[in-house]
């Protein structure tokens, strides 16, 4: 076979050249693939040979399906552990047994399903696809639960299994669900699968088993892009220093290096920035607890800290002094030029941890749907379902606190101190939601990736145990990011003009913790990734599937009828509790009765019908979800061509202006895409150009004979050849 | 009545109006007023905007508020319409009524009367205001609000003489009374050539050319209840299939409720034939003959035939009045609702579950008429109601041709106005107990389909709003009147009728199908050209053009046979037919009832699913072309903000930005330069859509 020679650039190859159909046919089927995009195998795309055979009848074509058999493609330092064939892959639906066979696989860094039947790809597909984890292919990380059907019944796999399972179900983080049929497998196969899969993704790991090493080892070699160019690291004291410079809080803020090759402590960065007259031998005096650290400076001058707390001591003595010094800290702030600060406590009186999980995983039920009659039974109950899971609600509240704070920052000309045990978890998210709100540059691409870079890694959130990535203790998992990319998601959906990047970046950015070949998402503080990472820098993927819409491109008058609409609330509170400040509405109140200004402050809603279902990251694997033709797609593509032509118009006159000749040659008109595209589109792909129309054989209740189908064949309406 | 000291009123929360005074308070209004020199403008300007016959019952100045910035002007209340005329404002002579500024008095669902910050008392017919208004705050059943605060906090007289105006003007005015006059204005100032803006379908030749466009060659206009003797609610004209004779029509028509015999909605080009009637009569007992024709006209020449029980899966009228009382007592401004208690308020008024229900059920008969060709017949008890809304909906589904403006409009005046659809009774104009808003949830309906395929159609969310809005504006008989009987009566239609038939009277105006009567799709008498440009969706990108189409396959009308294939569809799945009509055995289709009930987990698989392996095997097949099947999942079912948050003015606020709109006005402002410059470049691409007239009357 002639496979995957080509490949080992891993996710790293640019567009996949379009290759001649032809060499898709036998052996060379591979070859395709392979180049393809370094996903070889992992590109498979979605089954377009759907087979309503009979499972006994496919035996006897087993020989030929075999000849016609996808190899497997595996990244720079991946290897293949265990495999089965003749897996049946379901659609899901647990009644008819269709699907696809196909060989089903699990190396140390996926489980990838390989099906018999895969026509090569069209490159409109092929273009936004992701280059490293196919269609059919599950991270290990990615893999959230795993169940086994027996005898219809269904129940949770772990550990040492007695009985071995007819049905594999396997629910992903990124809420895909697959089953594979072990029913025509052959039983040592289905043993060695089975405890394969269940080890590899149940059992806890060590850190230095990370596929990461591997990876990073075996590609040492290929070219990587350089890091900087896509975000600011943060990892030396210029990036800082500059920062300070960005945001003006040079004056009373300064860089240190006082914890330099984490001499002080581990949990901090090597580099950080706190108040100038900080003494620096205070900040080891706690190991770099009870100190202000800064994040970042408002236009006015007020900075937003942070500070994890000191420990908890009963000694009355060590209580003493911990007051003493946390006197001494903050009179050091409070002192001019200090604005006065306001202490938020995050670890109390706001959400904890098992809050959010716990939220988070009622939530995510209702999207891991095993087959669609489920789907349909939530339905009527969705809304009353959707709220009592309470994700929403803990959004809004996110959103609010970080309105509060920003009322205090903007409005009373206050420095803010948020406070929590370890200052990495709700300090990473209200911080990085009140820059977000408030600095346009976040709001780009760069300047969005510098701040997850600065606040969440550097700021030292524990990624690898709230992912629970070496499943060693489901306790400290808590979907913490997810919650800040939703929480953002809300402000996009809301004012879309106002960011560089669309929902579709922020979904792929939600992949991404679960992709072990990129460093950026798999430790849990700075120090751990220095101590572990002594190869090449692997960074973020910036893979970004759709052009988005320049900032600033709109004028900013919005549409005549919306602004007759604008105006005060007449009698509405945002919350009726009475714990709210009148500051903080008349800030709400007022900025959202002017036209928004998205290069300033940019407030959410924070209404009961505002906050809504990132429905693209949830519902991308839903068949059901689907509208074909539809959704925000179909305006895309419209959009984009008209932005094409506004760029040409906007090129002409530039040119006009600048010398009176008379414009060269005309552009050539923008390009029409053609067909329609889905309403999940990138995730789930429609383009097939299958002729053949699929007569319905299942079904239809009481059909009649087949006399009776032969007669009205005639009348059929051959929707194929249309 | 006193109703504010039980406290039950008292839904404007004290505490809540604190910062409205502070921001904009009284002495805010008395810097900008000037109630004297505004008195003598008032003269002039009403006598210039008023409509003929209506009387000014009382004024007074005041500030609309809720709006940024507020705005100074007058409320007027007359014998028909509540008006707040903001000062500098002329009624313009082309459009007599305003859809920003007028309120029908049809329109007032609730009136209120402000104080301070505690007094609030709502007033009813016969109530007697109880304390100085300093606001008024006017909700319209359209979702829309009113709110003026008067000027000198209400102290002048005529703040509490124009209050007890509307509460007097309101109790008067009934439902029925049009405003008469525009008519004859409006018919004056164009009388020679005026036609009406799309076919009306009063006269054989509508029917004929709509015929004539679905290519619907096995089909004719009957002219059997030209006298509306076979039946009131049907239209005078309607299409029957070619080889059934009127007298047939007319007898099979007997066996039917109400006569609303089988007729067709549309021809689908592939060959298939959508049909509508209403239920079997029971009670008759029909001879051989008669089953006969009856049967005919079902099966309307295909062997096979599918009766939907529309009823079936569908909420009842009741349902869907009471979903639409919640939805507005939710969506009131001071409504009491937390907002992390939102989504539930919302799933309980169950007004977005009945939207899916149309819409699957909509979705699944567009596959059933598109996947064989075959007849479809929608039968409900009264055909009236859901009939007309599935029945639009399935040909906004399956034709693009609907999907324009013309079509849109043509398709509700064909499936709705004069089909007989009661719209004064299901509106609340009769006082009957039968109020049910159907029309408006099918524009709900309309509106999910616009936001899940945002470039199939041609109008936008704003002229569904203003369609929205329009129904109880009495300025046309439209949705005026029970049925097609009724608004010919009245509006004079009957002197053609007569005329035809007693020759020799002669007319000044040539032409005898010259009607002057108005239609709510006059868009101009509420509308201004900048507002009717604003029907057009600019993200229309049509991905079939109506010319390409499932090629033009005629079913052979040539087998008269009986039907090889009947079937019951209801509850998502076919069930096989022994018989079309009840009458020769006793187990019949109206033993199957018409519950609302949610589909049986086994019929899980969408019918899409059954026919094209959809959506399981997503690009397995690819759809027909022009065919939108609807996503009815419960996160893609959605509020239409727009119209029902109207009154809440923090959520209009940032609903995402027109990007769209953005972009082509950014288009059209660099065109305008790039031509000045260049004057060669021709300038016909964007000045065509700059007049509303094309828009709206574009070639048909």
């Amino acid at each position: 076979m002639g496979g995957a020679p080509a490949a080992s650039a891993g996710g790293r190859c640019e567009r996949p050249p379009l290759l001649p159909r032809v060499a898709a046919s036998q052996g060379g089927g591979m070859l395709g693939k392979g180049v393809g995009g370094g996903g070889g195998g992992t590109k498979a795309p979605k089954p377009s040979f759907v087979s309503y055979v009979r499972p006994e009848e496919i035996h006897t074509n087993e020989k030929e399906a075999t000849e016609k058999e996808v190899t497997l493609h595996l990244l720079p330092g991946e290897q293949l552990l265990c495999e089965a064939n003749t897996v049946l892959k379901c659609v899901q639906e647990d009644s008819c047994q269709r699907g696809i066979y196909g060989r089903l696989v699990c190396t140390d860094f996926k489980i990838a399903f390989l099906g018999d039947d895969e026509s090569a790809l069209d490159n409109d597909e092929t273009q936004f696809k992701n280059k490293v984890i196919g269609e059919n292919d599950i991270t290990l990380h990615c893999v959230d639960q795993i169940y086994g059907v027996f005898d219809e019944k269904k129940k949770t796999l772990f550990g040492q299994l007695k009985k071995y399972p007819e049905k594999l179900v396997i629910h992903c983080k990124d809420l895909r669900v697959f089953h594979f049929c072990l029913r025509y497998t052959k039983e040592e196969e289905v043993k060695r699968i089975v405890s394969g899969i269940i080890h590899h993704t149940q059992a806890p790991k060590l850190l230095k088993r990370l596929f990461l090493f591997s990876y990073a080892t075996a590609a040492r070699n290929s070219p990587a892009t350089d890091p900087k160019k896509h975000a600011v690291m943060f990892d030396t004291l210029q990036d800082w220093c500059r920062e300070l410079e960005r945001t003006k809080g040079n004056v009373k803020y300064k860089e240190v290096s006082v914890n330099e090759g984490y001499k002080v402590c581990e949990r901090l960065p090597a580099y950080f920035v706190v108040p100038a007259s900080l003494l620096e031998e205070d900040i080891a005096f706690f190991q770099g607890r009870g100190i202000p650290i800064w994040c970042w400076s408002c236009h006015n001058g007020c900075a937003l800290l942070k500070m994890s707390a000191l420990p908890k001591e009963q000694d009355d003595g060590l209580l003493q002094i911990q007051k003493n010094f946390l006197d001494r800290i903050y009179k050091t702030i409070h002192r001019p030029p200090y604005e006065t600060a306001k202490t938020e406590d995050l670890s109390s009186n706001f959400l904890s941890l098992q809050e959010i999980q716990m939220a988070y995983s009622k939530f995510k039920q209702l999207f891991l749907i095993d087959n669609s009659t489920e789907f349909w039974d939530t339905d009527i109950k969705w809304f009353s379902l959707l709220e009592s899971s309470s994700w929403l609600d803990i959004i809004r509240r996110c959103l609010k606190k970080a309105v509060e704070i920003i009322e205090c920052l903007e409005a009373q000309n206050m420095n803010v101190l948020l406070l929590e045990d370890n200052a990495s978890d709700l300090c990473c998210l209200i911080s990085s939601l009140v820059q977000v709100m408030m600095d346009p540059h976040c709001r780009t691409i760069f300047g969005f990736q510098s701040l997850v870079q600065k606040e969440w890694i550097m700021g030292g959130h524990c990624f690898l145990d709230r992912c629970n990535h070496l499943r060693q203790s489901d306790k400290e998992e808590a979907p913490m990011f997810l919650l800040f990319l939703d929480c953002v998601w809300q402000l996009v959906h809301q004012h879309p003009p106002a960011f560089e990047f669309t929902e579709t970046y922020l979904t792929v950015l939600s992949d991404s913790l679960y992709i072990p070949i990129f460093s950026t998402f798999f430790f849990n503080s700075p120090h751990q990734k220095d101590m572990n990472v002594h190869q090449r820098q692997l960074s973020l993927p910036l893979t970004q599937s759709k052009s988005s819409p320049k900032r600033g491109f709109f004028r900013e008058e919005t549409d005549h009828l919306i602004k007759n609409l604008l105006g005060k609330r007449i009698s509405k509170l945002i919350n009726s509790s009475e714990e709210l400040q009148d500051g903080f509405r008349e800030f709400y109140d007022s900025w959202h009765s002017r036209p928004p200004s998205y290069q300033g402050l940019l407030l959410p809603h924070l209404e009961g019908p505002e906050i809504k279902v990132w429905a693209q990251r949830y519902l991308r694997w839903i068949p059901e979800a689907q509208i074909l033709g539809g959704g925000g797609v179909a305006t895309m593509s419209k959009l984009l061509e008209m932005m094409e032509e506004v760029q040409r118009l906007q090129e002409k006159i530039e040119a006009r202006h600048h010398s009176q000749e008379a414009p060269q040659a005309e552009a050539a008109s923008p390009q029409r895409t053609s067909g329609r595209l889905s309403s999940l589109f990138p995730f789930a792909l429609l383009q097939r150009h299958s002729s053949k129309p699929v007569l319905p054989t299942s079904g239809w209740k009481a059909l009649g004979d087949e006399d009776d189908l032969a007669k009205r064949e005639d009348e059929f309406v051959d929707l194929g050849d249309v | 009545m006193w109703w504010g000291g039980r406290g039950q009123s008292f839904n404007i929360a004290p505490q809540k109006e604190e910062p409205e005074m502070g921001l904009s308070g009284p002495k805010s209004v008395e810097g900008t007023g000037m109630p004297e020199p505004r008195s003598r403008q008032l003269g002039s300007c009403l006598a210039s905007g008023g409509l003929p016959g209506e009387q000014i019952l009382a004024w007074a100045p005041g500030v609309r508020k809720g709006l940024e910035p507020e705005m100074p002007g007058t409320l007027i209340c007359s014998n028909l319409r509540v008006t707040f005329q903001p000062c500098g404002w002329q009624r313009s002579q082309e459009t007599p009524l305003s859809s920003e500024y007028d309120f029908s008095l049809a329109n007032i669902g609730r009136l209120e009367a402000v104080n301070g910050p505690s007094r609030v008392q709502l007033l009813r017919p016969g109530s007697l205001l109880k304390f100085i208004p300093e606001e008024i705050l006017i909700h319209g059943q359209d979702f829309r609000l009113l709110r003026v605060g008067f000027e000198a906090g209400g102290l002048e007289p005529q703040a509490f003489q124009v209050t007890m105006a509307i509460i007097q003007a309101r109790a008067q005015n009934s439902p029925t009374q049009q405003y008469a006059g525009i008519t004859l204005s409006k018919a004056g100032q164009s009388s020679d050539s005026r036609k009406p803006p799309i076919p009306l379908l009063e006269t054989t030749e509508d029917w004929e050319t709509e015929r004539k466009k679905q290519a619907a060659r096995g089909w004719r206009v009957s002219t059997v209840n030209e006298r509306f003797d076979v039946a009131t609610s049907l239209p005078r004209y309607f299409w029957v299939p070619k080889r059934t004779l009127d007298s047939e029509v007319r007898r099979a028509f007997g066996h039917f409720h109400q006569g609303r015999g089988p007729r067709l909605s549309w021809h689908h080009p592939g060959g298939s034939d959508l049909l509508r009637c209403g239920g079997f009569y029971t009670a008759s007992d029909p001879n051989k003959e008669d089953i006969r024709a009856v049967e005919s006209m079902l099966q309307a020449g295909h062997s096979d035939v599918v009766l939907v029980d529309t009823m079936d899966e569908l909420p009842n009228l009741a349902d869907v009045q009471l979903a639409h009382l919640r939805l507005r007592a939710l969506c009131l401004p001071d409504s009491s609702v937390a907002e992390d208690k939102w989504l539930s308020a919302l799933e309980g008024t169950r007004w977005l579950d009945y939207t899916r229900s149309c819409l699957r059920k909509a979705s699944d008969v567009s596959v059933l008429v598109t996947s064989r060709v075959r007849s479809v017949v929608l039968q409900e008890r009264g055909d009236r109601d859901f009939n007309g809304l599935l029945s639009s909906l399935v040909q906004l589904l399956s034709a693009p041709e609907a999907r324009t403006l013309l079509g849109f409009q043509s398709l509700v005046q064909r499936e709705w106005v004069a089909a007989g659809h009661p719209f004064l009774t299901r509106l609340g104009g009769s006082g009957s107990s039968e109020e049910a808003p159907v029309f408006l949830l099918f524009l709900d309906c309309v509106w999910q389909l616009l936001q899940q395929f945002p470039a199939e159609f041609e109008f936008s969310e704003f002229f569904l709003l203003a369609l929205h809005d329009s129904v109880r504006v009495p300025d046309t008989l439209t949705f005026l009147r029970d049925t097609p009987w009724e608004r010919g009566k009245q509006g004079g239609q009957f002197n053609n009728y007569t005329q035809v038939y007693t020759s020799g009277y002669s007319q000044p105006l040539a032409g005898n199908s010259i009607n002057p009567q108005l239609s709510v799709w006059d868009w101009n008498l509420r509308y201004s050209n900048k507002q009717i440009l604003q029907f057009r969706n600019p993200g229309y990108d049509p991905e079939h053009c109506p010319d390409s189409w499932l090629p033009r396959q005629q079913p052979s009308f040539m087998v008269p046979g009986p039907p090889s294939s009947m079937w019951l569809f209801s509850r998502g799945a076919l069930t096989p037919l022994n018989q079309l009509c009840p009458w020769r055995d006793s187990p019949s289709l109206l033993a199957v009832s018409s519950r609302w009930l949610p589909r049986p987990a086994i019929s899980s698989e969408s019918l899409a699913d059954q026919e094209w392996g959809l959506p399981s095997h997503w690009g397995a097949c690819p759809l027909p072309p022009g065919l939108l099947l609807p996503g009815c999942l419960g996160p893609q079912i959605r509020l239409w903000r727009r119209c029902y948050l109207r009154g809440r003015p923090e959520v209009q606020m940032g609903l995402s930005a027109p990007t769209i709109s953005g972009l082509q006005e950014e288009l059209s402002h660099l065109q305008e330069l790039l031509r000045k410059w260049t004057p060669r470049i021709s300038p016909e691409d964007h000045c065509k859509e700059k007049n509303p007239n094309t828009i709206l009357s574009q070639s048909r």
